[in-house]
Parts: structure tokens; C-alpha cells; sequence
């Protein structure tokens, strides 16, 4: 245990953090769509996969009540998982539709990921309620313990390039720069011919797609998920991420998804006064994550490493880069 | 219906209320294919309001666009912008954190790079087509004399060279007809003539313009036909020449 | 049929807190322009001062002002050092929302680590119990809601009939026109958010004084059909959000009594919703708040 321990779960965190901060640096990032209900597509993958993989309710004397329970095989689960995100994404989306100011629709969307934990909470047939689930099985528990854990940091990382791979389609080339013309004034990008409410449900979608799976990957490595994991102040730290890391940017929210997940949350686990008293560290961690966003807003907006536009260098025949 | 003398856009009765304001109160006039048509009046007067229903921002309270002989009237401003009917704004509105030809390559229409297929496929398929873009929007900067801006971020340009990607931005929508809310506003005489001669040899060239201008000399050098608005209702048409000295024109302006 | 008005009783004394920090919320957008989501950690720290009063023996009456003053000057301080000088740089309305949900989180967690996380409780504050129009309702129900009336009075009075209120609904309106009028309108903001400050710091005493027990997601439960009720009476009215916080107050006890009690906050964030999607301007929503309201 010990180090190496320490190490795996680091790793599976980094992985299925890059993969939310990714979906939700497309929404919001690259085209402009302020998701505050993020963690909502994260939690839908989640809870996709769990009924996914778990077996009927009415195992283990029935003391968990939730619907599905289909025992599927742990890859058909994440696709699941992601094509919850997806749904999710989208239906949240419509929401943001009406045309009002970007903070009304922000706040419009926090407001719907209340509304989705405290229904999700208070019924507790659908995902056993506010006690949430557990005893979700590891895809690798036939596996010696640690040849399991590495295993599990395989299947992110491969989980992580096939994401990257993905998310550079829609981040780069025409159809990303019509995004970010979308994001820096959407009613000059419709009356430049561009589909605004498609555009703003497609991206939904796909970040949504990048959260289902990332909750989906996390769910499977934790066993157990409810919905304290998914307040809405967890929107808040992948949104820092985004923001500390470089808004728009995929190498830049990647660096700040190393800065702030694992240097800031994890560093401060260090500090022995806090390392003695648990709650006291998750506080910290969130004052310092909370200060960081205010920090970089007022300091850096564009972040560590902004985002950079290709150059068009003069050429007889060119071909853009970036 | 598109028999080429036709009109290239028909507003019959337009009208929008806000509430007890009658902005616009059955306006309707024609533009002409292949002309520079003026649309003033004093201020109040609607011909802003009239530019953004036309172009689809605001959605009239009565009457009938036609454009191209089609009737637009509920068609959303984007499918407007993709047939051909694109506005300018009178503030002019770039994309900030793209370069100033990054401004003109979004406009395109019909981008391969935007479609399913050319997402999934990625590079190889919409590489081509960009090349030729990028093509074009080069041509059209040396144009404009903002060759050396082309990777500018647009966000640092003044406001002339905004104004300009504006327009360069709608020609790369290869239109039919263009919608400009006051283009000369802001821009130095000189710089203004230099528009005022793009824009002729851009008529010349079988594009309709709908200009709504304060400066009525420029109206008087640029426009064909002149319709004039007051109090959200047409007041008269005709050439600038005869305008000047239509008794109700002088007054409506007195009056504004 | 009798529950029914039972829950009507509770639901005008919630909905007068609602309706109370509704009002402050409504007077801080319609002075700054931002949708202030600090506001609710505010309540919370309100109610914790209120604690610290009452666990040395004053009364929870006495901490309400008190409460109300501290958070007016914590209001003042805040938006002076962090939320005006960022709007003065042109920070754009997403990342002022941002800002101002991470200042919360901050000041929440904070809250946490100091007071710890478990529920604390003011106490036996109800006092007898009152009937009359066929509702019960507590003496301390009573007094919350008569207080409300008063300093809905209050604010009603200081915005018609002096010149600050003048001023502060000049600037709420048009600050360039305020400004060009001679007004000063950095004093004007000052003093509007030392006071809806103020009424968020009573709102979150009121809060404690009505809650069996809290923690500090006192605010951030409470946050949201304030908000409800500020943008279904048309933001930045006052006496909008007054009217609306007694709807979705009455509303949402109704509607616990009437179904499953778990689903009562469902209530406030559905009319949010839904006044959002289909009348952003609220019941008495004016133009230049419309006009912020839909995109430039």
C-alpha cells in the first residue's frame, strides 16, 4: 500500500478529471456555453454506470433501491455511461436555449443541477436516494489487487487518449473556430450564417458525452457514488481548472487540471496541521480553489497558458496550423 | 420569379410595435438589383429598426419581407445570412479572440470543416476547400489594405480596420444584398471616400446594397434611389437631388 | 383542507423571509448589475454571528440588527475591494457570477472550519402559539413577519419619499444618466449595498430564528427561492420580490403538504425555471431591467 497506493489513485483521478475538464472547456471554453450544471453530466454517467454493471436490486438482501441493475460487462457500462452524459447535456441545454444575458442562463443552469440532486435525493427508488450506491464492481476484481489498480490506470489512460483524440476534432479546424466565434458574440456568429441553438446543443452533447464517461470511470475505480459527490460547488472546481488553466485552451486547462487537482487539492494533504484532521483539509482545499478562480479573473483572465489562434504566415499554398 | 429585373428585396407594410411605440407604422419600399439604395431620415425616424428586421434580428409585428422573391418574413437570421441577405452592424462587431483572417474564414458558407463528415474524417477532408478559403480571404485583405493584420487578434484593431473586417466578413458570405447601418460612422474622410469607392465597384459588380447614412453628401455620391423615413413611416423616394429640395423632407427634418 | 391552511400560515412566515432577502438580492442587482450568488454565504455568516450572540446569552432579537449591520459592512467592503473594480475592468456578467459563487465558497468553507460542520440550533424561539384566521402561527412567526412588513415599509418610504431614494432608483435605472444628473453614484452604491446588506444579514438571522436546526448550507438552501422569488416579481422591483417570496413561500409549503414534503424546494426552482423560459421580466419587470435581462 502506501506510495504506490497513493499513486494509482492520483493517477485515476488526473485521468477521469481531464476528461470532465475537457467537456467541460468545449462547453464553455471554446464556445461559450456557461455550464454550471456540469457536474450533472458527471453524475448521469456515473449513475448510468452503476446501473449498468450492478446486478438486480434485490441482491444482497435488497438494502439498495435503484432501477436497471443489468450486470452489463464494464465497456457496454461506459459507453452507457457517456451516452448518459450526452442526454443529460443536451436536455440541459435546452434549458439555456431562451435568448437572456449569459449570467441569467448560468445561473439558470445551477439552478437546474439543484433541482436535478434534490429530485435525484428525495427518491429513492431511482438511485437509492440520498444515500446513493455502492457495491459497484470493479471491472478487474478477479485480478490480483495490484495488477487491478494498474490495470484500472491503463483503462483511464487508454479511456484519456481515445478523449483526447476526440476533443481536438471539435476544439481545432473550421468547425472550432466557429465555436469561439459563437463564444465572442453569438448574434454576430448567427447573422454570419451559423446555426447558434444547434451549435450550443451539439457542444452540449459532446461535453456532456466527455462527463458521462469521466463519471462513469470514476464510479467504477470509487464502488460507490451519492449525491453529496455531485453538489453544485464541484462544478466550481473543474470550472477553475478551466479558468486558472487557460479558458479555450486544451493544453492549458490540462496544465491547470495538474495544478489544481493535483498540486493544490493533493499538496495540501501535506500541510501536518491540516493532514491530522480531514474535514479540515477539504475545506482548505476549497478556500484555496475558490481563490485561485478570484485570483486569475482579477489577475489572468486568459489564464497560465491562453488559448492561441493559428498563424496564417504568407505562403504561396498554405496549410493552417494548429 | 427571379427574373433578374426584379426587385432583389420587397418590404411591404413592415411594421413593429413595442408596446404603445410604433417604431416602424407600414413602411414599404424596394431595392433594386445591382443598386445602392439610401434609407434616411432623422433620428427616431425607424431606419434602424427597419435594417434589423430586415435582417432578421427582430422579428416584425406585421407586414412582408421578400427577398430574392421569397418570402423571409419568419425565416431566422442565420438562413437569411446564408441566402445572401447580410447585415452589418453599426457597431461594429468582430470576433474578438480570432485573428482578423480567422474573422473572414468563419464567415464562409458551407464549410466542410462545420459537418459531421469533416469533424470525423478531420484534416484530410476539409484541407482543401480551407486552402482555397484562406485564398480568398488573403485577396481580400490586400483589398482593404490589412494584408499585414492578418494574424492580428481582432479584439486590437481601431475601429476603422473593424469596420472593415465587417464588411470583408460579409463578402467572404458571398451575398446578394447588404445591409450597412451607417458605414462611414467613425471613419476618417479619407478612409470614408475609400469605402465609398469599394462600395461603388462592388455595386458595379452586381451586388444590391440597403445603406441607412447620416452624411447625406455620401448618400447623394453612392445611392441610386433614396427613400426617406420619418416617424416610422416612408415620407417620399426618389433621388437624392429631388429630395433636397421636397418641402416635406426639409420639414421632417426640422421637425425630426 | 385544514393542512392546507396550516401550510399556508408557515408559508407566509417563510415566504416573508424569502421575501425579505428576495428584496436585498433584487436591490443589489438592480444597483450593480450582477446576480450576487455570494449573497447566500452572507446569510449563513449572518446567522453564525447570530450564534455567537445568542451562545452568550442575547437574544435573538437583538442579534437580527446586529447580524444586519455586519453583513452591511461586510456588503460594502466587498463589493468596494473585489466586485466593482472587476466589472471597472470590464469583467464580462459570466465570470462576475463566477466570482462572486467562488467568493461564496470561500467564505462558506471558511464558515466550516471555524464553527465546524455540524448543526447548530438557536433555540427554543417560538414563543406561544397564536391563532387567528384559522392559522396557527408562533410569536416568533408573528414578530418575523410583522418585522418584514415594517422594513418593507421602511425601504418603501426611503425610495419615494427621499432624495436618496431618488437617487438610488435613478442609478438602479440608467448610472451613466444618474451620473451626468450629478448624482454621485459611487455613494449611491455604497449606501444601496449597506443596505440591501443589511437586509441580507436580517434574512439570514430571520433564517435561524425559523429553521429548527442549520448547518452552513443555511444560505445556499434559502439562496435559491430568493432568487426565485426576486426575478418572478421582476428583478430589481422590491416590492416585486416581497410579493414574490409570499408565493413561493405559500406555494412551496402547500405543495410539501399536499405531496412528498422532500419535493418542496423543487417548487422554488421550478417557478425560476419557468419564469425564465417564459417571462424573464417577472410580474412587474420594468424595461431597463427587461433590457439587461435579454442579450446585447
Amino acid at each position: 500500500m502506501g506510495w504506490e497506493y497513493y499513486a494509482v489513485v492520483l493517477l485515476v483521478y488526473l485521468g477521469t478529471d481531464l476528461l470532465a475538464v475537457w467537456g467541460l472547456n468545449l462547453e464553455f471554453g471554446v464556445a461559450g456555453v456557461a455550464n454550471l450544471a456540469y457536474i450533472v453530466v458527471v453524475a448521469a454517467g456515473a449513475y448510468a454506470y452503476a446501473v449498468c454493471t450492478l446486478g438486480p436490486s434485490s441482491n444482497d438482501g435488497g438494502f439498495q433501491a435503484y432501477i436497471g441493475g443489468l450486470s452489463l460487462p464494464f465497456p457496454v457500462a461506459l459507453l452507457a455511461g457517456s451516452a448518459a452524459g450526452a442526454v443529460v447535456g443536451t436536455l440541459i441545454g435546452i434549458t439555456g436555449l431562451k435568448r437572456l444575458r449569459q449570467d441569467y442562463q448560468a445561473v439558470a443552469m445551477l439552478v437546474v443541477s439543484l433541482m436535478i440532486v434534490t429530485l435525484v435525493s428525495a427518491d429513492s427508488g431511482l438511485f437509492n436516494g440520498s444515500t446513493g450506491l455502492a457495491l459497484i464492481p470493479n471491472p478487474f476484481a478477479s485480478l490480483d489487487p495490484q495488477t487491478e489498480r494498474w490495470s484500472y490506470v491503463a483503462l483511464v489512460a487508454v479511456c484519456c487518449l481515445i478523449g483526447l483524440f476526440v476533443l481536438r476534432r471539435f476544439t481545432t479546424g473550421p468547425i472550432g473556430r466557429t465555436l469561439r466565434a459563437m463564444r465572442d458574440d453569438d448574434t454576430a456568429a448567427s447573422a454570419a450564417g451559423k446555426d447558434v441553438v444547434r451549435l450550443r446543443l451539439v457542444v452540449q452533447a459532446v461535453g456532456g458525452a466527455f462527463g458521462g464517461l469521466s463519471g462513469a470511470l470514476l464510479v467504477g475505480f470509487i464502488g460507490g457514488w451519492s449525491p453529496s459527490a455531485w453538489a453544485y460547488v464541484e462544478t466550481l472546481a473543474f470550472l477553475s481548472c478551466v479558468i486558472v488553466g487557460g479558458r479555450g485552451s486544451d493544453r492549458g486547462v490540462s496544465a491547470g487540471t495538474l495544478v489544481i487537482a493535483v498540486l493544490l487539492l493533493q499538496g495540501v494533504q501535506f500541510l501536518p496541521q491540516i493532514a491530522s484532521s480531514p474535514g479540515l483539509s477539504e475545506d482548505f482545499g476549497w478556500m484555496i480553489l475558490g481563490g485561485a478562480t478570484i485570483v486569475f479573473i482579477w489577475f489572468r483572465p486568459q489564464g497560465v497558458l491562453p488559448e492561441r489562434r493559428p498563424r496564417y504566415a504568407k505562403r504561396s499554398s498554405s496549410d493552417p496550423s494548429g | 420569379m427571379n427574373d433578374g429585373r426584379s426587385p432583389v428585396l420587397e418590404v411591404l407594410d413592415l411594421a413593429k410595435h413595442y408596446g404603445g411605440v410604433r417604431a416602424m407604422d407600414g413602411v414599404s419600399f424596394d431595392v433594386d438589383r445591382g443598386s445602392i439604395t439610401g434609407l434616411i431620415g432623422p433620428n427616431g425616424a425607424g431606419k434602424s429598426t427597419a435594417l434589423a428586421v430586415i435582417g432578421g434580428f427582430v422579428r416584425p409585428t406585421g407586414g412582408r419581407i421578400r427577398f430574392d422573391g421569397v418570402d423571409i418574413t419568419r425565416q431566422p437570421m442565420h438562413i437569411r445570412a446564408r441566402h445572401g441577405l447580410v447585415r452589418t452592424f453599426q457597431m461594429a462587431r468582430v470576433f474578438g479572440s480570432l485573428t482578423t483572417i480567422e474573422n473572414l474564414l468563419v464567415a464562409a458558407p458551407g464549410q466542410l470543416g462545420e459537418r459531421v463528415a469533416g469533424i470525423v474524417l478531420g484534416r484530410r477532408r476539409w484541407r482543401s476547400q480551407e486552402r482555397e478559403l484562406v485564398d480568398t480571404a488573403r485577396e481580400l485583405l490586400d483589398t482593404f489594405g490589412m494584408t499585414d493584420k492578418a494574424d492580428e487578434p481582432a479584439r486590437n484593431l481601431s475601429g476603422g480596420q473593424k469596420r472593415a473586417v465587417e464588411i470583408m466578413r460579409a463578402l467572404m458570405m458571398r451575398p446578394k444584398l447588404l445591409l450597412l447601418d451607417e458605414p462611414m460612422a467613425g471613419l476618417s474622410p479619407s478612409l470614408s471616400r475609400q469605402l465609398e469607392d469599394v462600395l461603388l465597384k462592388l455595386a458595379q459588380d452586381g451586388l444590391s446594397l440597403l445603406l441607412v447614412e447620416h452624411e447625406l453628401d455620401t448618400v447623394d455620391r453612392l445611392c441610386g434611389k433614396v427613400v426617406v423615413m420619418a416617424q416610422g413611416k416612408v415620407l417620399s423616394e426618389g433621388r437624392m437631388s429631388e429630395l433636397r429640395v421636397n418641402r416635406e423632407v426639409q420639414d421632417a427634418y426640422v421637425i425630426g | 383542507m385544514h393542512l392546507i391552511i396550516e401550510s399556508v400560515g408557515f408559508g407566509v412566515a417563510t415566504g416573508a423571509v424569502i421575501g425579505l432577502g428576495a428584496v436585498g438580492f433584487s436591490v443589489q442587482f438592480g444597483i450593480s448589475n450582477i446576480l450576487n450568488i455570494t449573497y447566500g454565504a452572507l446569510m449563513t455568516l449572518s446567522a453564525y454571528v447570530g450564534l455567537l450572540l445568542i451562545n452568550r446569552g442575547v437574544s435573538a432579537w437583538i442579534a437580527l440588527p446586529i447580524g444586519a449591520v455586519v453583513v452591511g459592512l461586510v456588503s460594502v467592503l466587498y463589493n468596494r475591494a473585489l466586485l466593482a473594480p472587476l466589472v471597472r475592468r470590464g469583467t464580462p456578467p459570466v465570470a462576475m457570477v463566477i466570482t462572486t459563487v467562488a467568493a461564496g465558497t470561500i467564505l462558506q468553507y471558511v464558515i466550516v472550519a471555524i464553527a465546524g460542520p455540524s448543526s447548530q440550533s438557536y433555540g427554543e424561539q417560538s414563543g406561544q402559539t397564536l391563532h387567528f384566521l384559522g392559522l396557527t402561527l408562533s410569536e416568533g412567526q408573528v414578530v418575523i413577519i410583522v418585522l418584514t412588513a415594517v422594513l418593507m415599509l421602511g425601504l418603501h418610504l426611503l425610495l419615494t419619499r427621499t432624495t436618496l431614494g431618488k437617487a438610488m432608483r435613478a442609478t438602479s435605472s440608467n448610472r451613466t444618466l444618474a451620473r451626468s444628473c450629478g448624482i454621485s453614484t459611487s455613494r449611491v452604491s455604497d449606501i444601496s449595498w449597506l443596505i440591501s446588506g443589511a437586509l441580507c444579514g436580517a434574512a439570514g438571522v430571520a433564517l435561524a430564528i425559523t429553521t429548527v436546526s442549520f448547518d452552513f448550507s443555511l444560505g445556499g438552501l434559502f439562496l435559491i427561492p430568493m432568487i426565485a422569488a426576486a426575478i418572478l416579481g421582476g428583478i430589481g422591483q422590491p416590492y416585486g420580490a416581497m410579493l414574490g417570496g409570499l408565493i413561493v413561500g405559500v406555494s412551496s409549503e402547500v405543495f410539501a403538504a399536499v405531496s412528498n414534503p422532500n419535493y418542496k424546494d423543487i417548487v422554488a426552482f421550478a417557478i425560476l425555471i419557468i419564469v425564465l423560459l417564459v417571462r424573464p421580466r417577472g410580474l412587474f419587470g420594468t424595461g431597463s431591467s427587461t433590457r439587461r435581462l435579454m442579450e446585447g
